[in-house]
């Protein structure tokens, strides 16, 4: 196991280095940040001089090989548009994300284990059918018009909520919904096939044998033993939420990384675009390991070679 | 009198007329019309869906006060009849909702089968490689790839099939995995039998269940993705209708002509519901367990 | 006795603040963009200068109608055609105490100046050769050339820093904790989430009335909107057209409309061999477009038709001149003289940079085809299509905006015309020996009659598709009093007041 979880840390290492020096390139073939800093009406001399600054004058793969010397200092370099280095930008809005995706998760979770559960144990009765419908619609519907339509529910016509910003339950529960919609949809069917493969187990049969009352069957038995396979997904689909909350945060103004990943994009500002992708990336990483440890541990299936 | 070969015919027949009477009616209808749209939609079209008429612009479906026969569902902010966009739409999200599955399926299967058949290194790879996939912001590699090769439909599947086959190979990689430790592999590894041999023949036909489930459920997913898109800017050339266009276009018009953006928002809900409630009987009727039962 | 004379005077100071009212209430401010520093030299949009207005002041500012008028100076002399003074006001005082001197505006002019800081507006300012503090309260400016523009210069930027502030604790304390000699006091800022502000009650103005005022940064048009629906935020700019009547029919809300400063045309790649060489087709590309349609049905008549690129805001507008009428027959005769029956051409277009982009180039492109033209349209991503417009790598046509920045034709055309400009698609030799004629003229008479005759010039050459001016719409919540909607989508709130 330590072998194991040793050369995966070595291996989401060279998955960073992947993603850094993908996103390096990519980010500079698509455009150009000077021509977005400067008005119109700046001089050709201003251009050089900040295209110079900015260490844009150089060939594409001295430019890479600079930065990640820096990166494995821990430099990832200073944003073009703001006054602050890339990674403290990304710092200062991490806790925003993070506190946004718990949220929604949780959201998520509420709902759809429940539902998941019920679906499962009355598998095609109408409840089921419902309740696979109900979870459906989170991922029938993009999330910005998910985002939108709530905003103009319940902030413009019912005036109950606040239609964007950043603080405590009354911002955060408009975008939370939104994004855990779709966590919902996958949450609760998941959830629902995998209870109802442990229902079929020997052991639920055995225990429905011995007398044990249905209700204790469900709390003890069915619903512990599905419990890792459930963190999986949960677990998975934090990672995805984190850094993905894009649309999310761009229509609900919340100051989060993904916001900022967008507008870095758009400004084509390459040390934040680089930074946002990191870290995110890293998130991402450590989770999987995370869940792929948890699933070795507990699942005597899979065996590695 | 009936010889075996026989009987199983008719047993199969039997199987398949079985199975038809369990699609789930109302979704597999939706999907029906969705086709009977794409293909079909210069028939079906009132209008033209991309000719102006600047002088009918913001008109309201015909049970509205102002709304006219003319324009059953009403008119955008330039005039374009809603109903014909939304027909012709039909041609969009049928073709980003299958091709770009199936662009996505492959890749994803293919590798996916590759990582659970050989495993160690091979897997190693593949699997860090869906994880650098997983992290690169999915509008960036759009950007980057639109940027450089343009907004057009083609493009637009081909963002789609480089961004979204990672949904796959997790899942495949683990069901070829189980597979390629069940004796009858090693019974044909054993008999001399080829690596890609194995792997065409054996393995791959036994994960397509898994691969079109998934498939089935992600071409829901594919047109949600265009319709994000489309709100970015990102998307498929204008005039050219899609339903995501339309609503991402739409959605400042929301309080004054609730048209524009409704009727597209449900028609791709129900699509993709159509898809998803398709795709998860299919899964049910696939899963070996449950067969054993009936 | 004294006691009482004492009492009595404090009384009598005291009782106009307490009918006055000591400054109250919080204005709630929502724009597009977020700030991105808090240095004033760093800024070069609009809703960065918005912020700046309040926390610093400049030489000079422009009323709604352009002219410049005194704020830190008070006066100024052209002492010769390359040197300019002007007197400062005395008594103005930064917001930790430090007066306001000569000394402080050279600092910030140099500062603007300084490669090193990199300000997005040094150019308009490279035609200072030298700024010289002749006494605490005069200064001495040295143009490289004559600059008739160099009053307007001041009013357009060059916000005053307090340089002994910034010596002595430093550049990046000043960015971390900025101060200035405008009517509201730097609070916090929460980067992407909020920026407040507070009265600075001995502003040399006399004290702001809002006692609390917080920028907020709201990318998304729709939920910028809502925020003013739902009273969270005052005050909005761009309200879409088709919205105005029903954001107007709520009550509690008010909304200002105001020809905006900014115009929009289409832009013609004329550099590239081909058709658009041909005068005759870019006019007939001018005759071919229906403006007072798209006005009145795509943008819900928020807009007036241009017969040039220069609005009626500028300095050297010419009104004698009329815009393009809509004659599709004669665009399709000039294009067919010029050989270009079936002319084929690229149609670019950002999608939500400006009001309605999209929308009228679609409506543009309806209308090519119309006259014959087929058209290939390009929605581009904004910062995709701005690498290809300073490129000089345009194809064919592109929509774009231009906003007002000094009130005076020089900027516009300078812009365009000048086969310097990275924006340069279109060189006539004539043109530009009539620009930088006019440019280092100190004679208004004589400006005006070469802007005159540019504009002529400029229209019959037609080097883009004239189309509009904006009309911009503000959203103001009827809380606030005493705020004036401006063309250059600017504000200034030192007059504003908000009441519960």
């Amino acid at each position: 196991m330590g072998a194991y979880i040793v050369r995966r840390l070595l291996q989401s290492l060279i998955v960073i280095l992947g993603v850094i020096v993908i996103t390096f390139i990519i980010s500079r073939v698509i455009g150009d940040p000077v021509a977005l800093l400067l008005p119109p009406e700046a001089s050709p001399e201003q251009r050089a001089y900040l295209t110079k600054d900015l260490g844009l004058d150089r060939p594409l793969y001295i430019q890479l090989v600079v930065y990640v010397a820096k990166v494995m200092k821990g430099d990832f370099g200073h944003s073009f548009r703001h006054q602050e280095s890339a990674m403290k930008l990304v710092f200062e809005r991490l806790p925003a994300s993070l506190y946004l995706s718990f949220v929604a998760v949780l959201l998520a979770i509420g709902v759809a284990i429940p539902l998941g559960i019920i679906s499962a144990i009355k598998r095609g009765t109408i409840i089921d059918r419902i309740g696979m419908t109900i979870a459906l619609f989170g991922q029938s519907i993009p999330a910005f018009w998910a985002g939108i339509m709530l905003i103009f529910i319940f902030a413009v016509q019912l005036h109950w909520l606040p239609p964007s910003g950043y603080g405590g339950f009354k911002y955060v529960i408009l975008p939370a919904t939104t994004l855990a919609f779709f966590v919902s949809a996958a949450t609760a069917r998941l959830t629902r096939s995998n209870v109802l493969d442990a229902l079929d187990m020997d052991y639920v049969r055995y225990a429905r044998l011995k007398g044990v009352p249905e209700f204790v069957v469900i709390t003890r038995h069915v619903i512990r033993n599905t419990f890792v396979t459930i963190f999986n997904i949960v677990a998975l689909q934090l990672g995805l939420v984190i850094g993905g909350a894009v649309i999310t945060e761009f229509i609900f103004s919340w100051p989060g990384i993904g916001r900022l990943s967008l507008e870095s994009i758009y400004s084509r500002d390459y040390p934040v675009i680089q930074a946002t992708v990191v870290v995110a990336a890293l998130i991402f990483v450590v989770i999987n390991l995370l869940v792929d440890i948890v699933y070795i541990a507990t699942d005597p299936r899979v065996k590695r070679n | 009198m009936k010889s075996p070969e026989d009987s199983r015919g008719s047993q199969q027949r039997l199987k398949l007329r079985k199975l038809f009477r369990r699609i789930p009616k109302g979704a597999a209808s939706i999907i029906l019309i969705l086709l009977l749209c794409a293909v079909f939609s210069p028939w079906l079209a009132p209008h033209n869906p991309i000719e102006q008429n600047l002088g009918a612009a913001l008109k309201p479906p015909f049970w509205q006060g102002g709304g006219t026969m003319d324009h059953l569902l009403g008119t955008d902010n330039l005039g374009r009849d809603i109903l014909s966009r939304i027909i012709y739409g039909a041609r969009i999200s049928v073709i980003v909702g299958f091709v770009g599955v199936i662009l996505a399926g492959a890749v994803g299967t293919l590798l996916g089968v590759i990582a659970g058949y050989f495993g160690g290194k091979i897997d190693a790879v593949i699997m860090r490689l869906t994880d650098i996939m997983l992290s690169l912001p999915f509008i960036l590699v759009g950007i980057a790839i639109i940027g450089a090769i343009g907004p057009s439909l083609t493009n637009v599947v081909i963002v789609l099939g480089i961004t979204q086959w990672v949904g796959y190979t997790r899942i495949i990689r683990f069901e070829a995995m189980s597979l390629s430790r069940s004796e009858f592999i090693e019974m044909a590894v054993i008999s001399g039998c080829r690596w890609w041999r194995i792997l065409l023949v054996h393995i791959l036909p036994n994960v397509l269940n898994s691969a079109v489930v998934l498939a089935t459920l992600d071409v829901g997913k594919m047109i949600i993705i265009e319709a994000a898109f489309s709100f970015l800017g990102l998307g498929v050339k204008p005039p050219t209708a899609t339903w995501g266009a339309m609503l991402a276009d739409g959605r400042l018009y929301m309080t004054v002509a609730w048209w524009i953006v409704t009727f597209p928002g449900l028609a791709i809900f129900a699509t993709v519901l159509a898809g998803n409630l398709i795709g998860d009987w299919l899964r049910d009727e696939l899963d070996p367990r449950h067969q054993l039962k009936a | 006795m004294k006691k009482y004379l004492l009492a009595i005077v404090i009384v009598c100071f005291l009782i106009p603040g307490l009918v006055l009212g000591a400054p109250k209430g919080k204005l709630v401010i929502a724009q597009g963009t977020e700030l991105t520093s808090l240095d004033p030299a760093l800024h070069g949009t609009t809703s960065e200068f918005n912020y700046d207005h309040a926390v610093f002041d400049k030489l000079y500012l422009f009323d709604v109608d352009g002219n410049p008028v005194p704020r830190v100076a008070v006066s100024h002399k052209i002492i010769n055609p390359t040197t300019w003074e002007f007197k400062l006001r005395k008594g103005i005082k930064f917001h930790n105490g430090d007066p306001v001197t000569a000394a402080d505006v050279k600092f910030s002019v140099e500062h603007y100046l300084d490669p090193k800081t990199k300000a997005p507006l040094a150019s308009f300012y490279k035609i200072v050769k030298e700024i010289k503090a002749v006494d605490e309260h005069t200064i001495q400016v040295t143009t490289d050339k004559p600059d008739p523009l160099l009053q307007k210069r001041f009013a357009f930027s060059i916000f005053i820093l307090p340089s002994k502030y910034i010596k002595e604790k430093g550049y990046d304390t000043f960015l971390k904790r900025p101060i200035g000699c405008g009517p509201f006091k730097f609070v916090e800022w929460v980067r992407a989430d909020r920026l407040v502000l507070e009265a600075y009650e001995d502003y040399w103005a006399g004290s702001p009335l809002i006692k609390t005022v917080v920028f907020r940064a709201i990318p998304e048009d729709t939920t910028r909107l809502a925020e003013l629906q739902t009273g969270m935020a005052d005050i909005i700019l761009n309200i879409p057209p088709f919205l105005v009547n029903q954001v107007k029919g709520q009550p509690g809300i008010d909304v200002q409309s105001v020809p905006s400063g900014r115009v929009i045309l289409l832009y013609i790649n004329t550099l590239a061999p081909g058709s658009l060489q041909d005068k005759r087709v870019r006019q007939a590309l001018n005759y071919a477009v229906d403006k007072k349609t798209i006005i009145d049905k795509v943008l819900m008549g928020s807009g007036f038709q241009m017969a040039i690129n220069i609005p009626p805001y500028d300095f050297g507008y010419d009104p004698t001149l009329k815009p393009y009428p809509y004659d599709p027959e004669k665009a399709k005769k000039l294009l067919a003289e010029a050989g270009y029956k079936d002319l084929k051409l690229v149609l670019n277009s950002p999608s939500g940079r400006y009001v309605m982009d999209k929308q009228v180039a679609e409506a543009i492109a309806g209308m090519y085809e119309k006259a014959g033209i087929k058209v290939d349209f390009r929605m581009r991503e904004w910062g995709d299509y701005v690498k290809d417009l300073f490129g000089k790598k345009l194809v064919d046509t592109g929509l774009i905006g231009s906003g007002l920045v000094m009130y005076d034709a020089d900027g516009r055309l300078s812009l365009y015309f000048l086969r310097d400009s990275v924006f340069c698609y279109y060189v006539n030799a004539e043109i530009e020996k009539w620009i930088l004629e006019a440019r280092v003229s100190m004679d208004e008479k004589k400006r005006k009659e070469l802007y005159s005759k540019i504009s002529k010039k400029i229209f019959e050459e037609a080097p883009f598709v004239f189309l509009y001016q904006q009309q911009d719409h503000w959203g103001v919540s009827k809380k606030v009093k005493g705020f004036q909607a401006r063309g250059d989508e600017q504000f200034f709130l030192y007059r504003v007041s908000v009441e519960k």
